[in-house]
């Protein structure tokens, strides 16, 4: 994962992130990314913990009912990590424009709001001159690397969600110059041959397949595993000691980096 | 501020369930325990013909509790369809199918805009909240828009937002006509009151104040100027019926989330 590299982390807050990835990420001491993640939670707060992250750009990131995302909302409080924010849908046109190949999607979402004007180089207001109709135009957003969680995918890349819920990954995976698939299990193709319309990604849409079982802990892999109701708790409490929290986070995922950006030597 | 055998929380939940009719075709998003209880309510009682989609997903589901996220599957159970993809979801909220959504905000001003974002500059935030996500979407898109609020107190309800993440009727009468967005919010329910919007004016009104709070109580809670027209009545304590229902709709309290967070 180049230094830099602009990642969109697939998933829908406590919905089937791509954990084991991020953990990875986190261990391989990954610096710098661009993080995009239009609805998330524990995936972006252990970027964010790890040390991986420059610049977020997000729709929401929350634990919901388990409370605030603790380093997202330091990190962004002392300015370690850049946030540009964006609302769900306007983010989700500018990956669709990257997918279809065009300058900008329009959308009525989001007209009136401060949300446009905060990147008026990638979301501006805009009036269709033949209606009259006022408009966003949200700049086409290319992820450099896309990474989403399955629960079966074959060697070739063909990959599918059982039921097939795939909510923003769609978007992630079309608009991004590589793809990345996580997956519970590693199946035969003729399984994917047995029950084609099932599939949600094919082959030749995905670049690299990894096995990870139980790869979406703590976040849920409907219906297989819930989320870890009891993981969320327990970060939520350590996350007020820097300590206990580091400790906490060796443990579960890597080296805590909490912190400035390096300057570069 | 619990009278009779109703809890501040039932309250809230009943109150805006009263605003759901059969017309409502909502459908929720993040951390809406209070909503999501109102709209399983409304559609128990006088609003069958209430459309629900669970997590903007779930189709006319009935779940047997609320779990920690309201984005879950285990609030998808019995649905008539599960909508898997973005593809699904969005063309239903922009063509008016789909045509009702709640919010809330860290604050809130008298036209029913919301903040979600950040408290203080945007580039140096003093509290980074949790973001806006299909706020700034959804209250452009859906023509039916009704706000909630636990925390009813002059750092919510301000006179000026420090950024607008969502917008409710922008910056008075005609804001909403000149972006070429239909409706707006119709109702604001809170833990002191029920308020709505005047029609011309756009303002923040006072429509009942509940059990025990005053309407001087209300005013000096809000950070702005409230519109107050005549004999301001007691918002309606929830119904025996009302309060078992919400009891066995929401088993676990998630409801009550709402109100420890703060």
């Amino acid at each position: 994962m180049p230094a830099g590299a602009s990642v969109g982390i697939g998933g829908l807050s406590l919905n089937v992130a791509p954990m084991a990835f991020c953990r990875e990420l986190v261990r391989a001491g990954a610096r710098d990314l661009e993080l995009i993640a239009v609805v998330s939670g524990m995936s972006t707060d252990w970027l964010i913990a790890g040390g991986c992250v420059r610049r977020l750009i997000m729709g929401l990131t929350s634990f919901e009912g388990f409370g605030l995302a603790p380093n997202f909302r330091r990190a962004a409080e002392a300015g370690w990590i850049e946030v540009d924010e964006y609302s769900e849908h306007t983010l989700i046109c500018a990956l669709q424009a990257a997918a279809a190949g065009v300058p900008f999607m329009p959308t009525r979402a989001g007209l009136g709001t401060d949300m446009i004007a905060l990147h008026p180089e990638r979301t501006r207001e805009m009036v269709d001159e033949h209606s009259g109709q006022r408009f966003v135009a949200c700049a086409a957003l290319q992820p450099d690397i896309a990474v989403i969680h399955v629960h079966e995918a074959d060697i070739l890349g063909n990959a599918r969600m059982l039921p097939k819920m795939i909510w923003f990954d769609t978007e992630l995976v079309k608009a991004a110059k590589r793809v990345i698939v996580t997956a519970e299990r590693i199946v035969d193709t003729a399984s994917f041959r047995a029950a084609p319309e099932l599939t949600a990604f094919p082959a030749f849409a995905v670049d690299h397949v990894i096995h990870a079982p139980r790869g979406a802990w703590p976040t849920a892999c409907w219906p297989e595993y819930p989320y870890d109701g009891e993981f969320y708790t327990a970060y939520q409490r350590a996350a007020r000691d820097q300590q206990t929290f580091a400790e906490l986070f060796a443990e579960h995922v890597g080296p805590l980096r909490l912190g400035a950006p390096e300057t570069a030597a | 501020m619990s009278g009779g055998d109703w809890t501040i929380d039932e309250l809230v939940v009943a109150a805006l369930a009263r605003g759901f009719d059969d017309e409502i075709r909502a459908f929720n998003g993040a951390v809406s325990f209070v909503p999501v209880t109102a709209l399983m309510l409304a559609r128990a009682t006088h609003a069958p013909g209430l459309t629900w989609v669970a997590s903007s997903i779930a189709v006319d589901p009935y779940p047997p509790a609320i779990p920690e996220s309201t984005l879950s599957d285990a609030l998808w159970e019995g649905a008539t369809m599960l909508q898997s993809s973005a593809f699904d979801f969005w063309p239903y909220a922009q063509n008016g199918r789909l045509n009702a959504f709640c919010f809330r905000g860290a604050q809130i001003d008298t036209f029913g805009n919301v903040n979600n974002t950040v408290i203080g500059p945007y580039a140096a935030p003093k509290i980074r909240l949790p973001g806006g996500g299909g706020m700034a979407d959804l209250g452009c898109l859906c023509e039916r828009v009704f706000i909630w609020s636990t925390t009813h107190n002059p750092r919510t309800f301000v006179e000026r937002l420090d950024f607008r993440s969502g917008i409710g009727w922008g910056d008075g009468p005609g804001h909403r006509e000149e972006l070429g967005l239909a409706g707006g919010p119709e109702l604001c329910v809170t833990n002191l009151a029920v308020l709505d919007f005047h029609p011309q004016s756009h303002r923040m009104r006072l429509r009942s104040v509940h059990p025990g709070v005053t309407v001087a109580q209300v005013q000096e809670a809000t950070g702005f100027d409230l519109l107050v027209e005549g004999e301001i009545p007691e918002t309606m304590a929830p119904s025996a019926e009302e309060i078992d229902l919400i009891r066995r709709l929401d088993p676990t309290a998630a409801r009550k989330r709402e109100f420890a967070a703060g």
